[in-house]
């Protein structure tokens, strides 16, 4: 199943966002809800990064890692990473996946891998 | 607006404390009011991050203002992350500026170590963006470390240069009997021996076990009194100057510079246009040395360093006692403790005791204008306060 994340583009300029936000942060005009989704990219290059060690209760894994990437519109997110040996800037490619589960709820966010 | 002056300070020690959370206010509050030498107050704010949370309960300033018999005074609780404290000292500021009320009490507070390590990490982690990061199982440890790799990047520093920082704010709280950390540490013992990965393990890479702050309980307090009751009460004339608050992106991979911290930059720079103040007129300032890289950032984004060389500054001792600077000379976060509440206000504390000479061992001689930066969030909330020694 292709799973995507979406941005929010302001239906008054155009600017996009994400995460989602009430009122755009550059023409700060709209009414309410104007907006349009549309799919975050799923390619970029990794910006920062981290390998956490002291991960929240819920998380029954070693180690996780982390980073923001600017993606290739620009825009930039964050998410875990799938990656053994990350470098400041090196092609990433991300999938919608279970970032996080709690007894009765999985939650989906982008995976990055190496491209 | 009216001049407002710091009259009383109080503070417990910040370790884990067996005590109710309402209680380890009330002793902070309590030290406060003697020393201010006043028992009844107009208004009081108590400044508390997790109460509801971590110890089931609300309407703290409720249970705080009854159990220092205070009633009917006005109450409440401000919560504002880890930019709590200085932001209820803002609140009380206004009180009294603005001519409602002569004598405020503005106490901070946390009880912390109720919960384990896990639980604590989570509870601070749901102050980052619901959607965008928590559910990533993004910290503060991580969002700061990400923020690390990219000023190592940038500008050159390495996990030495944050290991001095920890190393002179550890030791600097060997000064202050009230802080957390009680134990020498060398950059030998954490950095360069052989037994370094085991003492000093990676929390989130590249930060250490020792770049980071600790889990504590405690609570600091302060009396703010108009300029009339200041000089009735005859305690040293510290009057707050410049008061600064700015907000930033929630989740902080909106800033277009990831390396800027705007809102530490925008508070620093109202509370000192607001007191008629420059940087370099500081001679003592607190940082939220949260994790050391932060000390280091808001240096440079406070004006007491040009961008990039915060780093330099800390080689060249600028930083430490006895430095153009001194930063944190009572610990920091990283050496007194981090109970998240208390912070902003055991930072005004840290602040007056030195204005009034009375830092001891870690007295800045001379010291007569303070700086005070309270960082919320990772960086989207800061307040930022001067102080002035008038008499």
């Amino acid at each position: 199943m292709n799973r995507e994340i979406y941005a929010y583009k302001c239906k008054r300029c155009g600017t996009l966002h994400y995460p989602f936000r009430m009122v755009c942060k550059e023409c700060k005009q709209n009414d309410f809800f104007e907006f349009d989704t549309v799919p975050l990219p799923k390619s970029g290059t990794l910006l920062t990064y981290t390998r956490v060690y002291n991960l929240p209760a819920q998380y029954e894994v070693a180690t996780l890692g982390l980073g923001i990437v600017e993606l290739e519109n620009g825009m930039r997110m964050l998410g875990q990473l799938d990656i053994e040996d990350p470098k400041i800037g090196m092609p990433v490619r991300g999938e919608v996946e279970v970032v996080r589960q709690e007894t009765y709820d999985d939650f989906y966010g982008m995976v990055f891998r190496g491209a | 607006m009216r001049d407002v002056y710091v009259a009383g300070i109080g503070i417990t020690t910040f370790t884990r404390l067996e005590f109710a959370l309402s209680e380890i206010a009330a002793y902070a509050s309590m030290m406060a009011l003697k020393d201010a030498g006043v028992s009844e107050v107009d208004q009081v704010y108590v400044a508390n991050m997790g109460g509801a949370r971590l110890n089931h309960q609300t309407a703290l300033a409720s249970a705080v203002v009854d159990t220092l018999s205070l009633t009917p005074a006005g109450a409440a609780s401000i919560e504002n992350g880890p930019a709590s404290g200085a932001a209820a000292i803002k609140a009380g500021f206004q009180a009294v500026a603005s001519g409602m009320d002569d004598v405020v009490l503005v106490v901070g507070v946390e009880r912390m170590r109720e919960v384990n390590g896990l639980e604590a990490t989570d509870f601070v982690a749901t102050l980052t963006h619901p959607i965008a990061e928590y559910i990533y199982g993004v910290t503060l440890p991580a969002h700061a470390a990400m923020f690390t790799r990219l000023y190592m990047e940038r500008y050159g520093v390495t996990e030495r240069h944050l290991a001095m920082v920890g190393v002179k704010n550890q030791n600097a709280a060997l000064n202050n009997v009230w802080a957390h950390l009680q134990q020498e540490i060398t950059l030998e013992g954490i950095l360069d021996s052989p037994e370094a990965m085991t003492n000093n393990p990676y929390v989130a890479e590249p930060l250490r076990f020792f770049d980071a702050c600790p889990v504590s309980d405690g609570g600091a307090a302060i009396i703010l009194v108009s300029k009339e009751k200041a000089e009735e009460l005859g305690r040293p004339l510290i009057r707050i100057s410049g008061v600064g608050q700015a907000t930033d992106t929630h989740a902080v991979h909106e800033r277009v510079e990831p390396t800027d911290l705007l809102a530490v930059r925008k508070a620093a720079k109202d509370a000192f246009e607001m007191a008629g103040l420059t940087p370099e007129d500081v001679d003592v300032a607190e940082l939220h040395d949260a994790f050391t890289i932060l000390e280091i950032a808001e240096s440079e984004e406070v004006g007491f360093f040009p961008r990039g060389e915060g780093h330099l500054a800390l080689e060249r001792g600028e930083t430490a006692l006895g430095g153009k600077i001194p930063i944190n000379v009572g610990g920091g976060l990283k050496g007194r403790g981090h109970p998240v509440g208390a912070t902003g206000v055991a930072q005004a504390w840290e602040i007056v005791t030195q204005l009034r000479g009375d830092g001891g061992k870690r007295q800045v001689e001379g010291a007569k204008v303070g700086f005070t930066c309270n960082f919320g969030g990772f960086g989207n909330n800061v307040v930022c306060l001067t102080f002035v020694r008038e008499d």
